[in-house]
């Protein structure tokens, strides 16, 4: 190993995160190199010093007690939770059964339609209209229910292997309502659900890799779905409301992961 | 219930302190930070499906953390920290030995509480929670060489502002 090619490493070295391989040709080179090992024994007190100095901060026991006191407060009216799905969840009930015959036919026409340049594209939408149904069908809509985005992102941690970008719109009419897991474009993606008045919103995101999407809107019999790219990432987004809304759902999003 | 908040979240309860403690810089903010961090987590913790907790609870500290300092920064437009305009990673001072070895604990909290919030929690999560660069990147929600150069760059700020507050103990060294 040359100076150039360690010195770079020293950090991660001392972080423990360098493969045992790696470590013990560095450790080699420090043998040899006194101004390297100047810099590690450097980079060595430094970690010391942080350890030692630095206060790490331990909760005040009267938090427990508040969080506890704050949690049993919650746990009482849990029975009526307010929550965006339960309040409305007859209708939501009905709604989702009046969906899935409609959205089957939808999927059926887009199905028909493949071919040409937007075979890729077409089959895309096939499979998000396809675990939108799913989704309703098996009163499966989300994983992780909640109108939180700071708990519905860290619950993607762990299960994709990348992390999808959550915002809530509620501010704008579409409030988020959860996650869940999808399989699609032959990979795990994440599914945000979204409500607009009685209708959900499935937005599914996974990275794009090496195939991004041009911006296209498929909208049949008043069955609408957009796709986009942005970032790293691909987005569909699914719903039964009007194209013009559900357009307008994409551009807030897009607004906001800029 | 597989999950409680006695099993999955209270063992995290210093940790999570800990970081909110680090990016609020104030005791009472911090408490009320991390008890907001849990109800949140509690609410959604019949969907946890196991997993890390640790990293989990983490995750939402610092997102209840970081959207109480951008609201607090009344007037200021809401920035994403660019990672690039605190300095470049090449063609800075080298670690000092002498600096670190010489520390004192007062100086060393003071320049730490005086970088930005994101070098702040960097710090907290590698060198007090010994956290690896995957979990810091799976809880500050960017790439593992984000990590890697934030971890450089947030060290060595850290260096420069223990040498701006104790410029006479050091003028020999630097």
């Amino acid at each position: 190993m040359e100076c150039n090619t360690v010195r770079p490493l020293l950090d991660a070295d001392s972080d423990g995160e360098l493969d045992l391989v790696r470590h013990l040709e560095l450790e080699e080179h420090l043998r040899a190199c006194a101004s390297c090992a100047g810099l590690a024994e450097a980079i060595c007190s430094r970690r010391n010093a942080l350890r030692e100095s630095l206060p790490r901060f331990t909760a005040p026991p009267h938090l427990v007690a508040n969080i506890r006191a704050a949690l049993a407060a919650e746990i009482k009216p849990a029975a009526s939770l307010p929550t965006p799905a339960s309040g409305a969840s007859i209708a939501w009930r009905f709604w989702r059964i009046a969906g899935i015959a409609a959205s089957i036919g939808v999927a059926l026409l887009i199905g028909y339609n493949l071919g040409g340049a937007n075979a890729r594209s077409n089959a895309l939408f096939d499979d998000a209209v396809s675990s939108h149904i799913r989704s309703l069908e098996a009163d499966h809509l989300t994983d992780v229910a909640s109108t939180d985005q700071h708990t519905v992102k860290p619950w993607f941690a762990g299960k994709l292997d990348f992390a999808p970008p959550v915002f809530d719109l509620a501010a704008v009419g579409f409030p988020l309502i959860g996650g869940r897991l999808e399989y699609l474009d032959g990979r795990p993606a994440a599914a945000l659900v979204f409500q607009r008045r009685k209708h959900a919103i499935n937005l599914f995101i996974w990275p794009s890799g090496s195939s991004s999407m041009s911006t296209r809107q498929t909208s049949r019999h008043g069955y609408n779905a957009i796709s986009w790219s942005q970032g790293s990432f691909n987005f569909v987004a699914v719903s039964e409301i009007p194209a013009a809304e559900l357009g307008q759902f994409a551009d807030e999003y897009g607004r906001l992961g800029r | 219930m597989p999950h409680s908040f006695e099993q999955t979240i209270l063992p995290h309860l210093d940790a999570a302190y800990n970081l909110a403690r680090w990016l609020l810089r104030h005791d009472h903010d911090a408490e009320d930070a991390v008890q907001d961090a849990c109800l949140r987590a509690c609410r959604a913790l019949d969907r946890f499906r196991g997993g890390d907790g640790r990293a989990w609870l983490l995750t939402i500290v610092r997102n209840v953390c970081f959207s109480r300092l951008r609201h607090d920064r009344v007037g200021a437009p809401a920035e994403d920290f660019d990672d690039n305009v605190h300095g470049p990673t090449e063609d800075r001072a080298e670690t000092n030995a002498s600096v670190w070895r010489e520390a004192r604990a007062d100086l060393l909290r003071q320049a730490l509480e005086r970088l930005p919030a994101e070098y702040r929690e960097i710090i907290a999560l590698r060198e007090l929670e010994g956290l690896s660069y995957r979990e810091i990147a799976a809880i500050a929600d960017i790439p593992i060489g984000t990590v890697m150069s934030r971890l450089a760059r947030a060290r060595h700020k850290l260096q420069d502002e223990l040498i701006a507050l104790a410029p006479k103990e050091f003028s020999h060294g630097v």
